[in-house]
């Protein structure tokens, strides 16, 4: 029953005034890319997705992990509790908090966890922390120490057990491998499809055609703020997405 | 083993090194003054007179600490209204709840002093952070509002006190500094504040990861206007009765006290040590002033002097010792 679940659906979103609208479902363990040029509604789109902005019509449904009937997302906070997960692009602005140690800021989204009769046990924390850690290879010998202390790769991996440890069914990645080492994206890559085997749905957008073709099954590619096309399969190569990008046809 | 336990003695210290050179100013201006102060005054500072020297400095302390939570929770959040409401506090306690009601023990008082804190205190709250008001104008509102109503209620100093409230300001000052510190202390180690430090430092970080921003903010107002009703204990067992013009002095002392102890007035950044401090600083820098017989008016000229000069030194310390980014 699950496998035919949709657990996310965008229905009859309009991104600009005038544009046609679109229609998208995401199915539990596939990861669908996002493409287009820079400011064609790719990014609007995944944000939307995320309860983070409303669109002009349409809206986005969630069904739960139990398999109860969809419901809209009413905002970004109702996404997140009903385990849509959202990693922001700018990651100075709207990530890490640059005071707090490297803990504190895996724990942030998930503060409820640490806690025995109300109060936070820093050693559940750790050890939650140290569970992410192995699995994401962060390198950091002091947990204690600023975030800032990290590199930008270990950082983002620090965001993403952020969000991890609340364990979404569905991950909204905003270019996640920007300003990141060549080594971190191959482990992040691992663990992206590590994740939709189990079952998650990941939608990414990602700056690169090549990313979002080596990961996704399925690339929506934008131009001018509506769908310019879909690829999967055999179609799903460089020449098409650029071309769909330009609003050429293949 | 031993190795290790260096090693993680090692990282200790370079995590909490930060902490210290935060407050380095106002911690050396402290030790400079208590040194200048027990030379002046010896007598004062032995220990049989410790309770009343407290009970001097208590509603200053306690002040500082009520402006802290607030301050802490980022983009501008500052109550001015603390010192007119620990004004309130006095006078409704005095002339209320112990003269016209006759409930002059201890659990009557203490329970309407923190029950008019937190309800003050939500009051700004919700015009801060819900209604979104800018803190510095809503909470001059409640200020005026609080000024008002206490000169109402009480338009000259009257009243007296039970001999154990007395004791808050001799013997026993220490208690409410002692239920505030406690207080925090158990409030740092529950989820509550390292949100609330997450969303003074980066409110957008904060909304992202999911925090609930406006109840955060609403809450660290409400603990402030409950520390603020007990420092209004502390007030009233100094002064032994209701006076509606000592009230108000205590705003702006105590955000100094706060800026100087190294909170950061942008929020995310000091703590209770550091206000604490800060408010030790301004109460010896008085008691050696007073030592001298010198005006109130220079007195506030040193306030300010030593203000500014440590808010430059903290801002200093941060570009010398580059900003962590």
């Amino acid at each position: 029953m699950r496998e035919t679940d949709c657990c996310l659906e965008a229905e009859g979103i309009v991104l600009k005034a005038g544009r046609a609208p679109l229609t998208v479902r995401f199915r539990p363990g596939e990861i669908v890319g996002l493409a287009g040029l820079d400011g064609h509604g790719q990014e609007v789109f995944l944000e939307v997705l995320a309860g983070w902005r409303r669109p002009l019509a349409g809206e986005v449904r969630h069904s739960g992990r139990a398999g109860d009937a969809p419901r809209p997302i009413r905002n970004f906070r109702d996404a997140m509790r009903r385990g849509v997960a959202y990693l922001p692009r700018d990651r100075r602005r709207t990530g890490i908090f640059p005071a707090l140690s490297i803990l504190d800021n895996f724990a942030i989204a998930s503060l409820n966890r640490d806690t025995r009769i109300g109060f936070i046990s820093p050693r559940i924390r750790r050890e939650r922390y140290s569970r992410f850690k192995d699995l994401l290879s962060i390198v950091a010998d002091d947990p204690r120490r600023t975030i800032t202390t990290l590199s930008g790769g270990n950082q983002q991996k620090v965001l993403l057990a952020r969000l991890l440890v609340r364990e979404p069914d569905v991950l909204l990645l905003n270019d996640p491998t920007r300003g990141v080492d060549v080594a971190t994206r191959q482990l992040l890559y691992g663990v992206f499809k590590d994740l939709a085997s189990k079952g998650m749905t990941i939608v990414i957008l990602s700056s690169e055609i090549e990313e979002a073709i080596f990961l996704s099954s399925r690339v929506l590619v934008f131009r001018d703020s509506t769908l310019s096309a879909e690829l999967s399969g055999v179609e799903l190569d460089n020449d098409r997405v650029i071309s769909a990008m330009f609003g050429r046809a293949a | 083993m031993t190795a290790t336990a260096a090693k993680m003695k090692g990282q200790a210290e370079r995590f909490r090194l930060p902490g210290i050179a935060g407050i380095g100013f106002a911690g050396l201006l402290f030790v400079v003054l208590l040194l200048v102060n027990v030379y002046l005054n010896p007598e004062r500072f032995l220990p049989h007179s410790w309770g009343t020297l407290i009970g001097l400095a208590a509603p200053l302390i306690s002040a500082a600490l009520a402006s802290t939570p607030a301050i802490l929770s980022g983009r501008g959040g500052l109550d001015v209204s603390i010192g007119p409401l620990m004004g309130f506090v006095n006078a409704i306690v005095v002339t209320i709840i112990i003269a016209k009601w006759g409930l002059a023990g201890p659990v009557a008082v203490w329970v309407a002093a923190i029950v008019i804190g937190a309800a003050f205190g939500a009051f700004n709250g919700f015009l801060a952070a819900i209604v979104r008001i800018q803190p510095i104008v809503a909470t001059l509102g409640t200020y005026l509002v609080l000024a008002g109503l206490t000169t109402t209620i009480v338009p000259s100093p009257t009243g007296t006190i039970p001999s154990w409230f007395s004791g808050l300001s001799g013997a026993w000052s220490f208690i409410p500094l002692l239920v505030i510190g406690l207080l925090w202390f158990a409030l740092t180690r529950t989820p509550y504040y390292t949100a609330l430090m997450a969303t003074g430092s980066e409110d957008r970080a904060a909304f992202t990861s999911g925090l609930n921003v406006t109840l955060i903010r609403f809450l660290a107002y409400l603990v402030g206007g409950v520390f603020a009703g007990i420092a209004g204990l502390s007030l009233t067992a100094l002064i032994g009765s209701a006076d509606p013009n000592i009230g108000e002095t205590y705003t702006l002392l105590a955000i100094s006290s706060v800026a100087l102890g190294g909170v950061s007035l942008a929020g995310g950044r000091g703590g209770f040590i550091g206000a604490t401090i800060g408010a030790l600083d301004i109460f010896l820098l008085q008691s050696a002033l007073i030592y001298f017989n010198v005006s109130t008016f220079i007195l506030q000229t040193a306030y300010g002097a030593i203000l500014v000069l440590a808010v430059a030194s903290t801002a200093m310390q941060k570009s010398s010792g580059g900003r962590d980014l």
